[in-house]
C-alpha cells in the first residue's frame, strides 16, 4: 500500500459516490481506500427482496489485473454463496477482466441473488435443497432474509 | 676577425664589424614579417645631421626635435641607451642605428652567415625597446647616464680562458714551445655548402661535418689541430662568428713529431658581432613567404643547435657562471640543454632510418618535412599528459583576478555583456593594443641568463673596463647573445581565449571586433557616415588587384569548424546593431568573390567586417595557393591574398597537430592580430599548445626546436614540474581562461546557469532482446577467457573490443548488431574464436535475431475495417478501461479492436501469460497475443506551418510502409471531416522497436502532451541507432530533426535553425561525436543520452551543448541504461576512473591496451 492509489481506484470510488447504482452502495474505509463496505439490496421479485446485505470488498495490489476480493457479511441462504459469505461467480474468477469494475461486479452479485444457479453450487446443502424442493428453499431464503437482512434499521 | 683594436673609431668599427650582418639581411629583406611592425617604429632614415648639443636627456626636447610621431617606448629605448647624451640619441634615431645596424656595407667576410633570416632583428629590437620601456619607472626621475651597450662594445671582449689539447701535424724541433702564441683558425678547406640563399643545398652526410680547428704559428703555417671533442664546438663558435680564440702553448715537447700531443691555453673573446641581432641564426622563419621549402631550414636548425651546445660547453669550460637566472628555470637548466642536444644528436645518427618513423607520425610530411629535421623527428607526438598534470596547468592558467578592469563595448555592439565578459574585452583589447601594455616590473626573460664580464683575466691581470657594460645576456636555448636586458615580453598582438565552453567566447570576440577597429576602418566609417550624400567622394577607388598580400584593415577572419559557421553568422548578426557589421560567409558557392578586391584598404568602408570560413576552406585554398601561387599569393584573390586586421581560429584544438596540413595552412594566414579560441588549449599533449603558439607567432616559442629543448625534452625525461613551469610562463601572458565553476569574490557563480538534473532511466530488456544480449555476452566472455588462457589477449584485443561494441549495441537494439560492417567484423572475429575454441554457434545468433524480427510482426491487419477504425477513433478520447486514464496513454488496440493504453494492454497480456493462461481480450475475451496489439498513431497535431508538405510526405511514407509493415488503414478526413478531422493509422507495436526505443517514445509522448513546446535532444553514439529512432519517432508522429557528421554544412545550418525556431515539440537526433563540440542547443531543455560512453566527460560535453550559457530553464537529462547489462558496468567503470585516457579508438599504445584489458575484465565479470 506504499504506492499511491492508482487513478483507476480513485475514479471508481468517485463514481460510486457521485452516480450511485440503485440498490447498491460501496464506501471505502477512511484508513484503507482499497477496502470497501458494500451494501446490496435484494432484487425485487426475488426471495431476497426487502433484504439489505452487507458485503466487504477488497481491491488487491494488482487490481485491476486481478479481480477484487468480495464476501458477504450478512448471512444469506443461496446455493452459490457459502457459509462464510464467499461467492461463486465466474467474473470473480476465470472470467475476470480488467474492463470490469466494482460497480459491474456488484451488479453481477445483485443479479446472482435474482438468479441462483444450483448447477454450479458452492454451498452443496443449499444447492441440494434448491434442486429437490425449490419452494422450501425459497421459503428458507425469505426467512433468512427477514431474519438477518432486515432486522436492523 | 683579426682586428684586435680595443677602441676603434666608431664609424670604422661599425663598417667592419657589422658587415656580415648587413650582408645577411639583404637576401630576404622583403619578408612579410616587418609589416606587422607598427609603422611608427620605423622612423625615416634620412636627415642625418640634425643634432643639438644638449647634455641632459630631455624627452620633451627630444620629441621636439624628432617629432611627436615617435612612440614612448622608442623614446625610452633611446633614453636608456644614450643616457643624457641627447645628441647621440638624436643621431642614432635619425640614422636608424639605434634599432638595427644599417645595411649599407657590402659583405666583406662571406662566412657561414649567408642565410640568416632578418626578422630577429625586429624581435630583438622589440626586446630592447620594451626592456628600456620597463625601465621607465626607475629612470623617469633620474635617468642614469648609460652609453648604448652595443656602441661601446669593443669588437671583441675577453670572457675567459680554457685549456685544450691539440695534436701536431708537423714534426720538427722548436716549432712550438711553452709561451708561444698561436692563432686559432678554422680549416681553410671547409666547403661552403651553406652559401646560396635558395637553401636547396644540403650537406649530404651530416655525420662527416668538418670540425677541424687548426692552430697556426705567427707565420701563418699550420702547426696542428685541436682534439676532436673541443674542436667540435669550437669550430661552431668560430664559424658562426660568436667567439674568437687566441692560444698560447702551455706544454709542448722540445722536439715534436706529428701526432704528438701539445697543450694550449685558449683565451676566448666574444665578438661584438655575436651581439648583433642579425648574426643570430633563427631556425624557422615563421614569417616566410611560402611555407613550402622547409627542408632548407633543417640546416639552420642544426646550426642553431650546434651553437647552443658550443656556447654551453664554452661557458662550462671557462667556468663562467651566470650572475642572474630566472628562478623557475634555474634548476638543471644547462644540463637540460645538453641532454636535449644529445638526444637530438642521437636522433640524427639514426636519422636515415628514422625518416620512415617520422612520416608515419605526421601524415603531411612528404612536402614539408622530408625527414630532415632531426630535432623534431622521432618523438614529435610527445607524451600524453596525465589528467592531474593538465589540471595543475589549467589551475595555474586560470588564476583569474576578478578585479581586472572592464571595458565597455562599442555602441554598435548590441548585447549586454556580463562583468567577466567586459573584463575579457579589456584583456583582449590590451593584448591587441600593444602600446597600452602595463608597465610591469621588469623581469628577465625566463630563458635568458645574465653574465658579468670578467674583470680580471686568467692571469689575474685587470681587463679594460667598458663603461656601463658590465653584463651580457645569453639565451642558452637559442644561442642568442645580447647586451640588452632581455625582458619577458609579449610580442604577439593576440592570444588564446580559453574560457570554458559556455562562457561566451564568441560573444567576447564579437565585442572585440566591434570595439577595437583599425584606424583605417574608423576613418572609412566616418567618411562614409558623413559624406553619404557626396556620391563622388564616397565611391571607393577601384583597387587594382595585387600579386602581393594586401592589408585588409577592416576585416576579421573567423575560421571555425563547419558545424559552427552558421552559429557564428547568426551570433554576429544578433550581437550587432543593424547595419553596423557586415558579415560574409566564405564557403562553398559563396567563395567566388575576390577577397582582395573586396577587403583592401581602399574599400574599407564597404569591406566585410567579418569573414567566416571553415578549416576545410582554409586548407583547400592553401593547397591551391601552395601549388600554383607561390610568391604571388595575392593574385589568387582568396583567403591568403590579404592580411587581415585580425584572424580568429575558433575551436582551435582543431589545429593541435602541428604536422597536420590544416594547422600549417592556418599558420600561413596573415593578420595583424591573431587569436585562438578553445576551451581546451591542451587536449592531451604539450605539443597541442605548441601548435597554437606557432599560429600566434609568439616568439620565441613558435620555434619548435626551442620548444622541444625547453618543454618536450624535459617532459619526456620525466621532469614534469620543470616542463610544466615553463609552459606556465608561456601561457601566462597569452591565455585568458575562466571556468564555469569559478566564483566571484562574493561567492556568486560566474555564469549563473539554471540547475541541471541528471537521472538514470533503467531499462529492462524484453525477453527476445535479453536472449540476443546473453548470447553475445556469453561469446564475448568466452573469447576473453580463451584468450586469457592462451595468453593472446593483446593480439585479439580488437576482436574482443568488437564484441563489446556489439554488446553495447544490442542494448540499444539487437538489429544494430546486424550492421553490415559489424557482421563482417563479427564473422571474422567469430571465425577466429571458432578456431580457438572449436565452436560454431553463429547459427544461434542468427536464429535469435530472426525470432526477434519475427516478433516485430509480419503484416496481417487486413481484417480491420473502416468502421473499426472509426470506433477506435472515438474511443481514443475515452478513458482507458483498465487504468482509467483519460484519454488513453498511447492508445493501442487488440486484434479484436478493443482499445486501451498500450502499457495496460501489454501488462494484462503479460499478466495472463505469467499465470499460464491464454491471454484474452479484456473486453470480449477473445484470445489475443502481444504481437497482435497495434498502436494507434494519430496525425492530429502536425506542425501548422508545413502541414501540406507533411501530409504529403506522410502519405508517401504510408505508401512505402504498406509494403513493409505499417498499415495506413484509414483516413478519417474523408469520412468524418466535421467531427474529427484526425488521421489515424495503426502500427504493430513491436515493430522495429526495442526496450530503449519504447521507453524513450513513451517518455517523449508524455512530455509532448505535458509540454507541447519543449525541445528535446537525443544523443547516441551509434548513427544506425539514430536511424531506428528516427523511424520510430516518425511512426509515432513526433516531429524530429537529424544532425550528424555526414551532413553538409548547409543542411546542418538549416537543421539547427529549424530546431531553434520551430515553435512546437521537436526532437533533435544527434550523434555524440558530431554534437560534442561547440554547438549551441540552448533552445532545448531536455536531453536524452541513449547509451553511455566510456568516459562521462564526453557525455558531459554533449550535455553542455544544452546546459550552457544562454540556457534559461532547468535542464533535465535522462541517461538510458539497460539493467543488468554491460551498460551498468560501464557506469561503474566511468565512476571508478572518471577518466579513461582519450578514446578507445586509438589502440596503438600497448600500455593503454593493458589498462583497458582491465576494464574489459570488469565489463565481462
Amino acid at each position: 500500500m506504499a504506492a499511491p492509489l492508482p487513478k483507476r481506484i480513485i475514479k471508481e470510488t468517485e463514481r460510486l459516490q457521485n452516480e450511485p447504482v440503485p440498490g447498491i452502495s460501496a464506501l471505502p474505509h477512511d484508513d484503507n481506500a482499497r477496502y470497501f463496505d458494500v451494501m446490496v439490496e435484494g432484487p425485487g421479485g426475488s426471495c431476497y427482496e426487502g433484504g439489505v446485505f452487507n458485503l466487504e470488498l477488497f481491491l488487491p495490489d494488482d487490481y485491476p489485473m486481478t479481480a477484487p476480493k468480495i464476501r458477504f457479511l450478512t448471512r444469506i441462504y443461496h446455493p452459490n454463496i457459502d457459509r462464510l459469505g464467499r461467492i461463486c461467480l465466474d467474473v470473480l474468477k476465470n472470467n475476470w477482466s480488467p474492463a470490469l469494475q466494482i460497480r459491474t461486479i456488484l451488479l453481477s452479485i445483485q443479479a446472482l441473488l435474482g438468479a441462483p444457479n444450483p448447477e454450479d453450487p458452492l454451498n452443496e446443502a443449499v444447492a441440494k435443497q434448491w434442486k429437490e424442493n425449490q419452494a422450501e428453499a425459497i421459503k428458507t431464503a425469505r426467512e433468512w432474509t427477514a431474519l438477518y437482512a432486515t432486522a436492523k434499521k | 676577425m683579426t682586428d684586435v683594436e680595443e677602441r676603434p673609431h666608431k664609424k670604422r668599427r661599425f663598417f667592419v664589424d657589422d658587415s656580415p650582418a648587413a650582408e645577411s639581411s639583404l637576401p630576404r629583406a622583403n619578408s612579410v614579417a616587418d609589416s606587422s611592425q607598427p609603422p611608427a617604429h620605423s622612423p625615416p632614415a634620412v636627415e642625418s645631421d640634425d643634432a643639438l648639443p644638449i647634455d641632459v636627456f630631455d624627452t620633451g626636447l627630444f620629441k621636439a626635435v624628432v617629432g611627436d610621431g615617435l612612440p614612448d617606448s622608442a623614446v625610452l629605448s633611446l633614453q636608456k641607451r644614450f643616457g643624457d647624451n641627447l645628441e647621440s640619441a638624436i643621431n642614432a634615431y635619425f640614422d636608424g642605428s639605434w634599432k638595427t645596424p644599417s645595411p649599407q656595407k657590402p659583405p666583406s667576410i662571406p662566412q657561414a652567415t649567408a642565410q640568416k633570416p632578418p626578422s630577429l632583428s625586429k624581435q630583438l629590437s622589440k626586446d630592447a625597446t620594451s626592456a628600456q620601456k620597463s625601465h621607465e619607472a626607475a629612470t623617469a626621475s633620474s635617468p642614469p647616464p648609460k652609453p648604448p651597450p652595443l656602441e661601446v662594445m669593443p669588437s671583441k671582449r675577453y670572457i675567459g680562458a680554457l685549456g685544450v689539447a691539440g695534436w701536431m701535424t708537423k714534426s720538427g724541433s722548436g716549432l712550438l714551445k711553452p709561451g708561444d702564441n698561436v692563432k686559432i683558425e678554422r680549416s681553410k678547406q671547409r666547403p661552403s655548402q651553406k652559401l646560396g640563399a635558395g637553401g636547396k643545398i644540403r650537406q649530404p652526410l651530416r655525420q662527416k661535418v668538418d670540425v677541424i680547428v687548426r692552430f697556426i704559428d705567427s707565420h701563418g703555417s699550420e702547426l696542428g689541430r685541436l682534439e676532436q671533442e673541443p674542436a667540435t664546438w669550437i669550430s661552431t663558435l668560430l664559424d658562426q662568428n660568436v667567439c674568437s680564440f687566441e692560444g698560447h702553448c702551455i706544454f709542448a715537447p722540445e722536439r715534436v713529431r706529428t701526432n704528438d700531443t701539445v697543450y694550449l691555453q685558449l683565451t676566448c673573446y666574444l665578438l661584438k658581432q655575436a651581439f648583433d641581432a642579425n648574426n643570430y641564426i633563427r631556425p624557422l622563419d615563421n614569417n616566410r613567404q611560402t611555407g613550402l621549402f622547409e627542408a632548407k631550414e633543417t640546416q639552420d636548425e642544426r646550426d642553431l643547435r650546434m651553437r647552443q651546445i658550443g656556447l654551453v660547453k664554452l661557458f662550462q669550460e671557462i667556468n663562467l657562471h651566470p650572475s642572474q637566472i630566472n628562478e623557475q628555470t634555474a634548476k638543471h637548466k644547462r644540463e637540460g640543454i645538453l641532454q636535449a642536444a644529445e638526444v637530438a644528436e642521437r636522433y640524427e645518427v639514426d636519422g636515415s632510418t628514422g625518416k620512415k618513423h617520422g612520416s608515419d607520425s605526421g601524415k603531411s610530411t612528404p612536402m614539408e618535412n622530408p625527414g630532415s629535421s632531426p630535432p623534431s623527428e622521432g618523438n614529435e607526438e610527445g607524451e600524453e599528459l596525465e589528467q592531474d598534470q593538465l589540471d595543475t596547468l589549467y589551475r595555474k592558467a586560470q588564476s583569474f583576478d576578478f578585479n581586472t578592469p572592464e571595458a565597455e563595448p562599442a555602441a554598435s555592439f548590441d548585447m549586454d555583456l556580463r562583468k567577466y565578459q567586459k573584463q575579457a574585452l579589456h584583456w583582449l583589447m590590451s593584448k591587441e593594443i600593444a602600446s597600452t601594455q602595463d608597465h610591469k616590473e621588469q623581469s628577465m626573460h625566463p630563458l635568458w641568463e645574465e653574465y658579468h664580464w670578467p674583470s680580471k683575466d686568467v692571469d689575474g691581470k685587470d681587463l679594460p673596463i667598458v663603461a656601463g657594460v658590465d653584463a651580457f645576456y645569453i639565451n642558452p636555448y637559442s644561442g642568442e647573445i645580447s647586451l640588452d636586458f632581455p625582458v619577458q615580453e609579449q610580442n604577439c598582438l593576440g592570444g588564446i581565449l580559453a574560457d570554458e565552453m559556455g562562457l561566451g567566447k564568441t560573444i567576447e570576440m564579437l565585442s572585440l571586433i566591434h570595439t577595437h577597429t583599425s584606424p583605417e576602418q574608423k576613418a572609412a566609417m566616418n567618411s562614409s557616415g558623413e559624406r553619404r550624400l557626396d556620391s563622388v567622394n564616397s565611391l571607393p577607388r577601384l583597387p587594382k588587384s595585387s600579386a602581393s598580400v594586401e592589408p585588409a584593415p577592416a576585416t576579421t577572419l573567423v575560421v571555425a569548424p563547419m558545424s559552427l559557421l552558421a552559429q557564428w553568422a547568426s551570433e554576429a548578426e544578433k550581437a550587432s546593431k543593424h547595419g553596423t557589421l557586415k558579415v560574409m560567409m566564405y564557403y562553398g558557392a559563396e567563395k567566388t568573390a575576390n577577397l582582395q578586391t573586396l577587403c583592401c584598404a581602399a574599400n574599407a568602408a564597404s569591406a566585410p567586417n567579418v569573414i567566416i570560413t571553415s578549416y576545410g576552406v582554409v586548407l583547400s585554398e592553401y593547397n591551391t595557393v601552395a601549388s600554383s601561387f607561390v610568391g604571388n599569393r595575392g593574385s589568387h584573390g582568396g583567403l591568403f591574398s590579404i592580411e587581415y586586421f585580425r584572424v580568429i581560429l575558433d575551436e582551435a584544438h582543431m589545429v593541435k597537430n602541428r604536422q597536420s596540413k590544416t594547422a600549417k595552412a592556418c599558420y600561413e594566414l596573415s593578420a595583424i592580430h591573431r587569436w585562438v579560441l578553445t576551451g581546451t588549449p591542451i587536449v592531451n599533449r604539450l605539443e597541442d599548445l605548441f601548435s597554437l603558439v606557432r599560429f600566434l607567432r609568439v616568439e620565441p616559442w613558435s620555434n619548435f626546436s626551442f620548444w622541444k629543448t625547453f618543454i618536450t625534452s624535459p617532459f619526456e625525461k620525466g621532469e614534469f614540474v620543470r616542463a610544466l613551469d615553463v609552459v606556465q610562463t608561456v601561457l601566462e601572458p597569452l591565455v585568458l581562461r575562466r571556468t564555469k565553476d569559478m566564483k566571484t569574490p562574493d561567492g556568486e557563480a560566474l555564469v549563473p546557469l539554471p540547475p541541471k538534473v541528471v537521472e538514470i532511466e533503467r531499462v529492462e530488456l524484453s525477453t527476445p532482446e535479453r536472449e540476443v544480449y546473453q548470447h553475445i555476452y556469453a561469446r564475448a566472455k568466452r573469447t576473453f577467457a580463451a584468450n586469457v588462457e592462451a595468453g593472446t589477449l593483446m593480439k585479439s584485443y580488437t576482436t574482443i573490443f568488437a564484441q563489446i561494441l556489439r554488446l553495447r549495441q544490442s542494448c540499444c537494439h539487437p538489429i544494430l548488431t546486424r550492421n553490415k560492417a559489424f557482421v563482417a567484423e563479427e564473422e571474422s572475429a567469430a571465425k577466429e574464436s571458432d578456431i580457438a575454441n572449436g565452436l560454431a554457434d553463429d547459427m544461434d545468433l542468427d536464429s535469435l535475431l530472426e525470432r526477434f524480427q519475427a516478433d516485430e510482426g509480419e503484416q496481417d491487419a487486413s481484417r480491420f475495417g473502416a468502421h473499426v477504425l472509426k470506433q477506435i477513433q472515438e474511443e481514443a478520447e475515452m478513458e482507458c478501461p483498465i487504468c482509467s486514464e483519460e484519454p488513453m496513454i498511447e492508445q493501442a488496440v487488440t486484434g479484436c479492436w478493443h482499445s486501451a493504453c498500450k502499457k495496460c494492454l501489454l501488462d494484462y497480456i503479460q499478466h495472463q501469460t505469467d499465470k499460464g493462461e491464454i491471454a484474452r481480450c479484456f473486453n470480449c475475451r477473445e484470445p489475443i497475443i502481444a504481437r497482435d496489439v497495434f498502436e494507434v498513431v494519430r496525425h492530429d497535431d502536425d506542425e501548422d506551418g508545413d502541414n501540406g508538405q507533411n501530409i504529403a510526405s506522410k502519405a508517401l511514407m504510408g505508401a512505402i510502409e504498406d509494403d513493409e509493415e505499417e498499415e495506413e488503414l484509414y483516413s478519417s478526413t474523408q469520412l468524418d471531416q466535421a467531427k474529427t478531422p484526425t488521421r489515424i493509422s495503426l502500427r504493430r507495436i513491436n515493430q522495429l522497436s526495442s526496450a530503449k526505443i519504447n521507453t524513450l517514445l513513451s517518455q517523449l509522448k508524455k512530455l509532448k502532451r505535458a509540454e507541447p513546446a519543449t525541445k528535446c535532444v537525443v544523443f547516441s553514439q551509434f548513427t544506425s541507432f539514430l536511424d531506428l529512432l528516427a523511424s520510430a519517432l516518425h511512426t509515432s508522429n513526433i516531429s524530429y530533426l537529424r544532425f550528424d557528421g555526414s551532413m553538409s554544412q548547409k543542411d546542418r545550418a538549416t537543421t539547427l535553425t529549424t530546431f531553434a525556431t520551430r515553435p512546437k515539440f521537436t526532437v533533435l537526433l544527434i550523434s555524440l561525436r558530431a554534437g560534442g563540440v561547440g554547438l549551441n542547443l540552448t533552445c532545448a531543455r531536455r536531453v536524452f543520452m541513449m547509451d553511455p560512453w566510456w568516459s562521462f566527460a564526453v557525455e558531459a560535453q554533449a550535455i553542455d551543448r544544452v546546459h550552457r550559457m544562454g540556457q534559461s530553464q532547468e535542464v533535465k537529462v535522462t541517461r538510458f541504461v539497460v539493467q543488468e547489462s554491460i551498460e551498468e558496468k560501464m557506469l561503474r567503470v566511468q565512476e571508478r576512473k572518471k577518466f579513461i585516457a582519450s578514446s578507445l579508438g586509438m589502440m596503438s599504445d600497448e600500455e593503454k591496451k593493458l589498462q583497458r584489458i582491465e576494464d574489459i575484465r570488469e565489463l565481462l565479470s
